[in-house]
């Protein structure tokens, strides 16, 4: 890398850095603090929750199954593979991919002075993820081990030096990340198909550690970890270096049978392996950061070569092609719409497994119709708030939807068959899945057909209400000022409004199914559900108010529409 | 071909009136210059009349059709190219074409042959199969002006055609201008370079927070064309003697009296002001050129280096007069 390297520029670029992340000074009126202090509450009670989540986990393993060393190896592996995995998103966001690398270049700064700015913020913001993540586990350890006091020192130690193994990974690994992202730059159908795997797999791998971790919590008088997972525990620990180094520092002098020169010797290790990653890091990265913001900057319009016939088609067909194509080719708009609707069956399949295995222990085998429909209208809510952006999305393209020789109804219809037809499919789907495994033997017979297609129809219903509800909000109230397509979604309050209303509605629908169920309702001499008695009338009322809705929702879209466009100034 | 009746707009929230009791009527086979200064009210009146924004009060009439009670009927009939040339960046140039062909009903034989003909005019070939988003600022208005044209429309709107454009582009949309109107069609653009519209349009209107203060003939009135850059500045409170004085002259005298020697050189013949003053004298005569020519073909290139010349001037000072009076000295 050529140029100068002054650290007082260094700390110019750093100070930049941090003041345009943090340094509005624009008074927010109280209802944004309002919500920021909700956001922060929120946050707060999440985190607890995990934490509280993290003694459990300790208890089981250090109490119940005696793994000290296994579950702090274990612990180290797997917080230290989160972090890298978060370290490396942040290092490719905020060095490569960040759209100010073109305006410093334009200061008379070096690329090594940007590389090191932008290097303070990441490692700043790799120690907080490691912070956060490590501490509990190795509280808890302490707690449940009844630790001493300068052992809590010797954990804020062990995990201060925890904090660089994934930063220099994660510096390392971001170029052929970069360059694999630019090589699948524009393959819109590939990284879709790749977005959903991942997607899957993250959650199915996290709804199985969820229900193991939930049948510990049920079982917890039991002795829940057998000899053979206890024999695997140790095998992984005996293996899992450097992890292990780790573990064996916060276990201690006193507990883990090491001499206090087999500790430093540990200790040692670590700082060399460090030092070496370091190196590497540092060698790859201010060889390859200069070339490849360079190239990020020439490629950043970099586009495909694709030729279509001109041919003659329908005013719908071709906006509805121009409304696909604009997700498609949009990696945020793809993820939250394709990648969510075609993962949603996995999903709910996952989900309901979950739910309908608690549930059913707890409360019996009439809830899980109430359950399903719960899971699937969550999922439905999800895939079909993107409608919430439809107007939103067409930003400084928003003209066209008024100038075009197209009524306003012709062009909300195609984007609501959009819409409707891709969550559609997703109901289906779902409802096929669920259908399938839970009328069989496999699945206990806990869903009849009648339950499945009742579903399906409640469900379909609502997928068209909901589309209608939130593409007008969108109509009502759109936002064009915006950042990008990421933005578009995160910081729209259609978007989170669609979510609360969707949630509220898939609560009621499932309590009133699942509470029903089994709970006898009348209605003077009208029995309308009874104990053990079928489903009917209770979906027959859930069909009633989707219907209610279903009118409400259509005709609060389409009546006066023309009035609402009118209204909508670019 | 397009009829405004006392078209009132005021904001939404606004105290101020945008647009104020404007009339006036395009006729057929026109150019039709729409003068003003920033916010003066021209792109609200764009708005209005293609559909985007409503009015408050007045009449807009497209060929006869009512843009509020006729709409879609109105704007079968027009074609607009915005300011911000703002496209849908993820899909191809055809793509895009295609789709606004889609919308106005253009037979496939006819988009294949407006297609082809405006790529190789506005020299687009070879990026018609590419994502917009890799296109220039330059090329995104090719786009639009192509996706404007596809259905031939009677009526043409341009919101300041020619901002970003290369000097060839801009004299093949002038070029283009002329030919569309040739055909019976209106062509009504807004603009801020005085020079172009004198050159190019037959009636020019003036307007000035938010009203129309002056509508005047330009084709075959040589005094109103002589008079249009003052009478603009008179009209928007923007008149300064100085902007009319000979202000190379001004320069060296006042400005710079360091460089007495200049004015010695240019009177002696310098050869680099000479050359420089018969540059912009072409220039000049070029544009001309091009105002009367149907389509601007490839041996027609210094018209085009003449249309920058005016097009690029800084401060908005006409570079064309400048060099003229330069020569004269």
């Amino acid at each position: 890398m050529k140029g100068e390297f002054s650290m007082q520029s260094v700390r110019t670029l750093f100070k930049l850095d941090l003041l345009s992340r943090f340094g509005s000074t624009h008074k927010r009126g109280v209802k944004y603090r309002i919500m920021q202090y909700s956001n922060y509450l929120f946050f707060a009670a999440i985190y607890a929750l995990l934490v509280y989540g993290i003694y459990y986990i300790t208890r089981m393993f250090v109490e119940d199954g005696g793994l000290r060393i296994e579950y702090l190896t274990i612990a180290a592996f797997i917080t230290l593979v989160i972090a890298t995995a978060v370290s490396t998103g942040t290092v490719i966001k905020n060095l490569y991919q960040n759209g100010d690398n073109e305006m410093l270049l334009r200061f008379p700064v070096s690329g090594k002075e940007i590389l090191f700015a932008k290097t303070c913020y990441c490692y700043l913001h790799n120690l907080i993820v490691c912070v956060l993540l490590m501490l509990p586990f190795y509280i808890s350890f302490g707690v449940v081990t009844s630790a001493h006091v300068g052992d809590y020192f010797a954990y804020i130690g062990v995990t201060l030096l925890s904090t660089l193994l994934p930063f220099f990974i994660a510096n390392i690994i971001a170029v052929p990340v970069m360059k694999l992202m630019n090589a699948v730059k524009n393959k819109f159908l590939l990284v879709l198909i790749l977005t959903i795997a991942v997607i899957c797999g993250i959650f199915v791998f996290y709804l199985t550690s969820l229900t193991t971790f939930l049948n510990y919590m049920r079982r917890e008088g039991e002795s829940l970890i057998s000899s053979g997972t206890i024999y695997h525990f140790k095998q992984f620990a005996n293996a899992a270096y450097p992890f292990r180094f780790y573990a064996e520092l916060i276990n201690g002098r006193l507990y883990g049978g090491l001499s206090a020169g087999q500790l430093a010797l540990r200790f040692l290790y670590l700082v060399l392996i460090n030092g070496a990653l370091g190196v590497i890091a540092f060698f790859v990265t201010t060889r390859e950061y200069y070339k490849t913001i360079l190239y990020g900057i020439e490629t950043e319009k970099a586009s495909f070569h694709k030729v279509v016939k001109d041919v003659q088609r329908p005013a719908a067909w071709a906006l509805f092609k121009r409304e696909f194509y604009l997700i498609l080719r949009s990696f945020n708009y793809s993820f939250q719409y394709f990648a969510m609707a075609c993962a949603a069956p996995v999903m709910v399949f996952f989900c309901n497994r979950l739910a309908v295995s608690m549930g059913k222990e707890s409360l019996g085998a009439e809830i899980v119709p109430g359950l399903t429909l719960m899971v699937i209208i969550i999922f439905v809510t999800i895939v079909v708030s993107f409608a919430s952006t439809s107007i939103s999305r067409e930003g400084n393209c928003f003209y066209h939807t008024k100038i075009i020789p197209v009524n306003y109804t012709v062009q909300t219809l195609v984007k609501f068959a959009l819409y409707g037809s891709v969550a559609t499919i997703s109901v289906i789907l779902s409802c096929l899945v669920s259908g399938i495994y839970y009328t069989t033997d496999a699945g206990g017979h806990v869903l009849s057909a009648t339950d499945v297609v009742a579903i399906f129809f409640i469900s379909e219903i609502l997928v068209v209400s909901l589309t209608a509800l939130y593409m007008l909000l969108d109509i009502k109230s759109p936002t064009f000022n915006v950042g990008g397509d990421g933005e578009l979604v995160s910081a729209n309050k259609n978007v989170a409004l669609a979510m609360i209303v969707g949630f509220a509605v898939a609560v009621l629908y499932g309590v009133f199914a699942m509470v029903f169920s089994f709970i006898p309702l009348s209605i003077g001499e009208w029995t309308i559900t009874s104990v053990g008695g079928d489903m009917g009338n209770i979906y027959l009322i859930l069909a009633l108010v989707s219907f209610v809705l279903l009118g409400a929702s259509l005709s609060a879209l389409f009546v006066n529409l023309n009035k609402k466009y009118e209204k909508i100034l670019p | 071909m397009l009829t405004i009746k006392n078209l009132k707009k005021i904001y939404p929230k606004s105290d101020r009136v945008a647009v104020d009791d404007i009339s006036f009527e395009l006729r057929p086979g026109e150019i039709f210059g729409f003068l003003g200064q920033n916010g003066a009210g021209k792109s609200t009146t764009i708005k209005c009349l293609t559909g985007i924004l409503p009015f408050d009060e007045g009449t807009i009439e497209i060929c006869g059709y009512d843009i509020v009670k006729e709409p879609i009927k109105a704007k079968m009939n027009m074609g607009y190219v915005p300011d911000n040339h703002s496209v849908y960046e993820k899909l191809t140039g055809r793509e895009y074409v295609n789709y606004v062909a889609d919308l106005y009903k253009v037979p496939s034989d006819l988009r294949v042959e407006r297609l082809l003909r405006f790529s190789k005019l506005f020299r687009l070939e070879y990026a018609i199969d590419k994502q917009i988003k890799s296109y220039s600022h330059g090329m995104k208005q090719k786009i639009c002006i192509i996706a404007a044209l596809i259905h031939e429309p009677k009526l043409w709107v341009l919101d300041e055609p020619m901002m970003g454009l290369d000097p060839q582009s801009t004299a093949e949309i002038i070029a283009h201008m002329r030919e569309h109107c040739a055909k019976g069609n209106t062509v009504f653009f807004s603009s801020h370079n005085l020079d172009l519209v004198k050159k190019l349009c037959h009636r020019v209107a003036i307007v000035n927070d938010g009203k129309l203060i002056d509508l005047f003939d330009l084709a075959g009135n040589e005094e109103n064309k002589a008079n249009l850059e003052e009478r603009f500045f008179r009209i928007t409170g923007t008149y300064e003697e100085r902007l009319f004085e000979d202000y190379v002259a001004q320069e060296s005298a006042d400005m710079r009296p360091d460089l007495p020697v200049r004015r010695e050189n240019a009177e002696e013949g310098d050869s680099e002001s000479n050359a420089e003053a018969e540059f912009a004298e072409n220039a000049e005569e070029n544009i001309d050129e091009v105002s009367q020519s149907p389509a601007a073909e490839k041996s027609e290139e210094p018209e085009n280096s003449a249309t920058e010349v005016t097009e690029n001037s800084a401060d908005g000072k006409p570079v064309g007069k400048k060099g003229k009076r330069g020569g004269r000295r």
